[in-house]
């Protein structure tokens, strides 16, 4: 229990660190696509975190965002929806007989199947609405909505290959 | 009764989803205007000092750069300064004379963190209200304008970059002294626009486009930009001007808050002209 508190804890840091000191500075095509690695903190969550739980380390984590990017409630809505969203879809995508307890939502335990159609439901859901609010002025609705379906798919790759390289670190230890 | 509270209980975590959200929907629609929502920026200490960190790094793959960039301003003041000048005849001498009064007054700071693809972009300085930086400052770099410096902390400052619809700078040709507002709505960290300056005035390509002054942020004749192109509509008495700013956004290093000694007493002279 505390071991899980601990790694999601560590989790969070790294991987808001990683954000806001690398990604957010990687120039791709003059800021054309953006991957948001840090969902997938939230995406990693464990699955029997009650509702509230999961709706407050949502706004938590957003906020924390917001500070790094001075954007404030932007980070924040777009996570608090994506956790709604994962509430939701959780519940969906659940086999017959319920989780086992302390299933965790990663690709090597659950399989790619549904790990793309749960990670990639909440990271699309997210980059939309978080591209959609970054963008006052409705011209470029079309290529906004181009931009945040591109930068979801780099996120998700991303999401991959982390949890491809942290995998094989657990085995190593093992 | 009892059935209500069951319901309110079945729907809780929805419930809370709208409460979170309207929160946060409250932040980013009152974020420019309410002063609690501005909080929420990278001039929080822990933000600020997490990003000199990455600075401290990185500013090792640019200082040949900014070493350069320094010893061509300090070049173009050395040519300023009144020990490059001799006196071509023997007829004048000068003395301490108190015709003029300082007006401004710089702080240097260091950018160490910010942001140029963005559709609203910021910096973040390494100094603040201690160096004497405050709302409403301007930011000049090397070559022209930056921003305007939007909430400080002790240690640090948000500015918000020229690059942002927000900010709308009072500018005028340096050739003819036409004014107009830059503002940027070219979505590109190169250029910005410049409105309002009517169809009757003379705008040639290659013109230099430079503050204009007098608003307390930015000292006047600070080169902005230079023109790229001027169209015009028909049906609109403006010309559409794209200037491509001299300041290079995407690699600011140094920068300096303008201080505006005579601030105060202008405001005062303005509000008391208004009523």
């Amino acid at each position: 229990m505390i071991g899980t508190v601990l790694a999601n804890i560590l989790r969070f840091v790294v991987l808001i660190l990683i954000q806001v000191l690398v990604l957010d500075h990687l120039d791709v095509a003059n800021g054309f696509m953006v991957p948001y690695l840090y969902v997938l903190f939230l995406l990693m969550l464990p699955i029997e975190l009650p509702a509230w739980a999961q709706l407050s380390i949502g706004a938590l984590t957003g906020i924390t965002m917001d500070f790094f990017s001075s954007t404030p409630g932007m980070h924040m809505s777009a996570c608090v929806l994506l956790m709604f969203t994962r509430i939701h879809l959780l519940r969906l995508l659940s086999p017959r007989e319920g989780y086992e307890f302390g299933t965790r939502p990663t690709l090597p335990t659950m399989g790619f199947a549904w790990y793309i159609t749960y990670a990639g439901i909440l990271i699309v859901v997210h980059h939309l609405w978080l591209f959609i609010v970054e963008l006052h002025r409705f011209d470029g609705f079309f290529l906004t909505f181009f931009r945040a379906l591109l930068s979801a798919v780099f996120t998700f790759a991303l999401c991959l290959l982390a949890q491809f390289l942290t995998s094989s670190a657990d085995r190593e230890r093992r | 009764m009892r059935d209500l509270f069951r319901f309110l209980h079945r729907i809780r975590s929805t419930l809370m989803f709208i409460g979170l959200m309207l929160v946060s929907l409250v932040l980013l629609y009152n974020g420019n205007a309410h002063h609690r929502a501005q909080a929420i920026s990278s001039s929080n200490s822990v933000v600020g000092t997490i990003f000199s960190w990455r600075k401290e790094i990185t500013d090792y793959a640019s200082l040949k750069e900014v070493n350069r960039k320094l010893a061509e301003e300090n070049a173009r003041w050395r040519n300023r300064h009144i020990s490059t000048y001799t006196p071509v005849e023997g007829l004048f001498a000068r003395i301490h004379d108190s015709i003029f009064q300082q007006e401004y007054r710089v702080v240097a700071a260091k950018v160490v963190n910010s942001t140029w693809h963005k559709p609203k972009n910021f910096l973040t300085l390494n100094k603040g209200s201690r160096a004497g930086i405050r709302a409403d400052m301007g930011v000049i770099g090397t070559n022209g304008i930056v921003g305007i410096v939007r909430e400080t902390t002790p240690s640090f400052a948000s500015v918000i970059s020229v690059l942002s619809p927000e900010i709308k700078t009072s500018v005028q040709l340096r050739r003819t002294g036409h004014f107009g507002l830059l503002y940027w709505d070219t979505n590109d960290p190169a250029t910005a626009s410049v409105i309002d300056i009517a169809k009757h005035a003379r705008v040639a390509v290659g013109d230099t486009v430079e503050t204009r002054g007098g608003d307390g942020t930015f000292p006047s004749g600070i080169t902005v930009g230079v023109v790229e192109s001027v169209e015009d509509q028909p049906g609109n008495n403006y010309h559409s001007i794209i200037v491509h700013l001299t300041e290079d956004m995407t690699s600011t290093g140094f920068v300096y808050a303008v201080d505006d000694l005579q601030r105060m007493e202008r405001d005062s002279v303005q509000k008391a002209h208004a009523q």
